[in-house]
Parts: C-alpha cells; sequence; structure tokens
C-alpha cells in the first residue's frame, strides 16, 4: 500500500505539479514549434513519451553499472547521456523503419527533435539524480520509480503540449487584434496556462 | 588530483562510445532498408532549398514523388531547365522545356516615397504593414524593410541604399518564396515574370495620378507616352497602369527613355546584351544613371537593379 501511494504521488507529481513545460519551463521549444495543430502535437507526445522512457531506462542502466561504480558521475553524466540517448535516438529510428514503417512515418520528424531535447536530458538526469534528501541523505531512484516518474513527466508534457494545441487552434479563428495574432497571442496563452498549473504546486499541501 | 579519477572517465566514456558504436554498426547492416536508388538520385540533382514551390514539403518528398510519377519532372520552379534536364535524365524520361520566371519588384518608391508616420518598432514589412496599413503613404508600394530579402533562400535579394529591394537574376529562381512572404506580393508588388522580360514598370498603383503623385515621385502617372513610343505595340496603359505583353516586346528601350517619371526599367541578362538604347551611356537604373564601370557590372551581373 504505502509503495502504491509512493508511486501514485511520484507519477502524480511529475506530471502535473512539477509539469516539465508549464512550471518548470523545460523542452519549450517543441511546445511553441508543434503545438499549432492537434495532429503534430499527438505525434510529438506520443514520441516524447516512447523516447523518454526507453532513454532513461538506459541512461538508469549506465549511471547504476558504469558511470556512478567508477566514480566519475558527477561530472561526466551530461556528455555521458547526450551520447547515450543521441545512440539511442538513431538505434530506435533504424529499428522503426524497419519493422513499423507506419510508425515510423508518422514519428519521422519528431525523433530527431527529441534528441536534442533538453527534456529527455533533464528527465534522464533527474531519474538518476533526483535531488531528493531522505533522512538527510542523498536518495537516488530505484529503477521503477525512475521508470514511474519517467512516464510522469512524458504524460505531463503530453497533457501541457495537447491542451495548448486545443487552445491554439481556437485561437486561429478567435477575434484576436491583428497585432497580437499568431506567436505574441501563443505566449500570453502559454503564460495563462502556466499560472494554472502553478497552482496545482499546492495539491497535496506542501 | 586524483589520476584515477581521469582513467575512469576514460574508461567509462569509451565503454559507452564503444558500445553505442558497435550497437548502432549492427544496426545498420540489421535493419538496412532499401531506398529506390532513383529517389537519390533525383534528389542529388535538385537544388535541395525545401523551398516548397512545387507544392511538396521539402526537395526529398518532391523527389519521391517525382519517382512515382505523381509530380511531373519540370515541377521545381527553382531549378528551371537544368534540373528537369537533369531529373529527365535520372529517371530516363524525355526532356521538356520548362518556362524560366524570376521574381520582379513592381516599385520604385523606397526612400523617395512619402510616409505617412515615423516607424521605429521592428523592421520588418509584415510588422509595419498590420499597423494601421503600414508606413507608407502609398497602399501598394514596397515598405523596403527587407522581409524578402531575409525569406529568399538563394540569397537573391539585397536591399539597397535607396531602400528597395535589388534581385540578383542570376541566382533568383523563381521559387516565389519572396512573393508568398512580402505582404503585397498578392497585390502584385513583387510578381513572377518570364526570365525573357526586359521592361519591368516600377509601379503598382491603380489610384488617381493625382493621388499617387502625393505618395510618391517616382509613380506611374498614366501619360500614355510609353504606349505611343512602342514601335513593337507591347505596353499599354490598362486601369491607369502601364503594362508590358512581354509575348510582344522588342527590349528596344523606348519607353524607358520617354517616361517622364522614370518608372520603367530595362531589367534582365537579355535587354542588358541587347541594350540598343545605350548609345554609350550606362542603363537609366530607377532614375539615376550609373558610371560606365558601374553600367558595366550591372550588364556582367544581369542585376534587376
Amino acid at each position: 500500500m504505502e509503495t502504491l501511494q509512493h508511486f501514485a504521488l511520484l507519477l502524480v507529481g511529475a506530471a502535473l505539479v512539477n509539469n516539465i513545460l508549464l512550471t518548470r519551463f523545460i523542452g519549450l521549444c517543441p511546445f511553441f514549434g508543434v503545438s499549432n495543430s492537434m495532429d503534430t502535437s499527438l505525434g510529438m507526445a506520443g514520441g516524447v513519451l516512447f523516447v523518454l522512457t526507453l532513454a532513461s531506462s538506459v541512461t538508469w542502466v549506465a549511471w547504476n553499472l558504469l558511470l556512478d561504480p567508477l566514480g566519475v558521475g558527477n561530472f561526466l553524466y551530461i556528455p555521458s547521456f547526450i551520447l547515450v540517448i543521441a545512440a539511442l535516438v538513431q538505434f530506435v529510428e533504424m529499428y522503426l523503419r524497419k519493422a513499423i514503417p507506419a510508425l515510423h512515418r508518422s514519428l519521422g520528424i519528431f525523433l530527431p527533435l527529441i534528441t536534442t531535447n533538453c527534456a529527455v536530458l533533464a528527465t534522464a538526469v533527474e531519474s538518476v539524480r533526483p535531488g531528493f534528501f531522505k533522512m538527510g541523505i542523498e536518495y537516488g531512484f530505484g529503477f521503477g520509480e525512475a521508470l514511474v516518474y519517467t512516464i510522469g513527466v512524458a504524460l505531463g508534457f503530453g497533457i501541457a503540449l495537447i491542451s495548448f494545441a486545443a487552445l491554439r487552434e481556437r485561437l486561429e479563428v478567435a477575434p484576436v487584434p491583428e497585432i497580437m495574432r499568431g506567436t505574441p497571442m501563443a505566449f500570453i496563452t502559454a503564460g495563462l496556462l502556466s499560472f494554472g498549473y502553478v497552482g496545482l504546486g499546492g495539491l497535496f499541501g506542501l | 588530483m586524483d589520476l584515477s579519477l581521469i582513467i575512469n572517465a576514460v574508461i567509462a566514456l569509451s565503454v559507452i562510445g564503444v558500445a553505442a558504436g558497435a550497437i548502432l554498426a549492427a544496426a545498420s547492416k540489421r535493419f538496412h532498408v532499401e531506398v529506390d536508388p532513383r529517389v537519390e538520385r533525383v534528389l542529388s540533382v535538385l537544388p535541395g532549398a525545401n523551398c516548397g514551390a512545387c507544392g511538396n514539403p521539402s526537395c526529398f518528398s518532391a523527389a519521391e514523388a517525382m519517382v512515382a510519377g505523381d509530380l511531373a519532372v519540370t515541377a521545381c520552379t527553382a531549378g528551371g531547365q537544368a534540373v528537369a534536364d537533369g531529373v529527365a535524365d535520372a529517371l530516363g524520361v524525355e526532356k521538356c522545356v520548362v518556362a524560366a520566371i524570376v521574381s520582379v519588384r513592381h516599385c520604385g518608391g523606397g526612400r523617395a516615397a512619402s510616409r505617412r508616420f515615423d516607424y521605429s518598432g521592428v523592421l520588418s514589412c509584415n510588422t509595419v504593414s498590420r499597423l494601421a496599413g503600414g508606413d507608407l503613404t502609398c497602399p501598394a508600394g514596397c515598405f523596403g524593410y527587407g522581409d524578402c530579402a531575409r525569406a529568399c533562400p538563394f540569397d537573391a535579394i539585397e536591399i539597397d541604399p535607396r531602400g528597395l529591394p535589388v534581385i540578383d537574376l542570376d541566382r533568383c529562381t523563381g521559387c516565389e518564396v519572396c512573393v508568398r512572404e512580402c505582404p503585397r506580393g498578392r497585390i502584385g508588388l513583387l510578381a513572377m515574370e518570364p526570365e525573357e522580360g526586359a521592361v519591368v514598370v516600377r509601379c503598382n498603383s491603380h489610384d488617381k495620378p493625382r493621388a499617387r503623385k502625393d505618395y510618391c515621385s517616382m509613380c506611374c502617372i498614366a501619360c500614355k507616352k510609353c504606349e505611343k513610343a512602342c514601335p513593337a505595340d507591347a505596353i499599354h496603359v490598362i486601369d491607369l497602369l502601364a503594362v508590358v505583353d512581354h509575348d510582344k516586346c522588342i527590349a528596344c528601350g523606348m519607353c524607358v527613355d520617354v517616361c517622364p517619371q522614370e518608372c520603367i526599367d530595362l531589367t534582365g541578362r537579355i535587354a542588358f546584351e541587347s541594350a540598343v538604347h545605350l548609345d554609350g551611356r550606362g542603363p537609366k537604373v530607377d532614375g539615376f544613371a550609373p558610371s560606365a564601370e558601374e553600367g558595366a557590372a550591372l550588364r556582367k551581373g544581369g542585376v534587376d537593379a
């Protein structure tokens, strides 16, 4: 029961309270870049969920089997994680192209976009070094925790991106003053959405 | 400084690098997908600017459509004849003739045109055109803030000291990106015209000539002198604006010489090569006569000044 509650809190906390796009402002380029239409943002959200889960499980393994035992993790985690993630995305792209061409065509342009996405690196780093302290001791995620946390982040990314895309599709036909059309209005909308998500910080009375 | 830390770092990164390299090398063999070699060949002929003038989002998808037969081999407006021939070669089909078109500016105002207010915001034509219709008094002229120059994927457009975009016809490929970018492209400020076109009217306004003269000193005043001077019946004042019929035009330059507003220009390679009207002067370009060497440079470069 205790474990279940822990995982549920982790998931909701990662998805809503610490929403990666709207409370922490990481990975904003796809947030504005692909939120023009529902189709592309659905594709991007699916791609991020897919790549993020894979990437942070692989980086968790790399951290716990290689970097941490060798004692070099503290300064080497960014270059090595970038290396791992880039290779992984390349591999996934090759595999999808051969095995599931339909999925490759729909995710096609998003995969390389996600490779260089800061949200992926941030999540991979956090799932091994969450920056949490339990009883005064630095506390690292177990594999299960890292996986749940990552899925939570990806869900939060998807929720924020898709709701924002829905708003932007409505904005296209809304009577916005001409000078505010397009990106300026999108920025203001994102700011208002962000207010809402920051409000979720009080969700657990923290 | 602990030496083992350095060694450990080298080991860690090497292990990750070698493992990733090995996996990727194996994967590229294992998951190899055959791509139609004709797509690659067509793609290598296409310009690769992904300008979208053919209606496809990228040159790659255009190449795929050409191989599949959904897109004509002449569809690449940016590439023109050379690319159409190359694609036809790559696909082993018969060659076709492409009518080359280039972008032409129909405004000679620039700094000579009056402005309704002082604008000091973002220097972009699309931005200023949304501020109460823009700072330019003329509703059809060129703002000169250079959105077309920034949009051009072939670096063919430059804003010159007169505040007007100058199009380098050697580089212009007719991709139409500038026309789509220009806030007044749709009303003909920048327009696509045949590359053979030798004469261009630097005015785009259909307002009453008196009103037009208030906007700008360079405008067409619909005086019909060009129409009377033309030996080939190729220029006519239609709806208060001189319009050139490129099929009839013989590039003699008579209209350029008689125009009291100096708003008709010779343009293009062919005009500068034939240039029967020059008699030793440089060509008159938008109301100023360049020196001998400037004229030679213009003639050589084929610049639509």
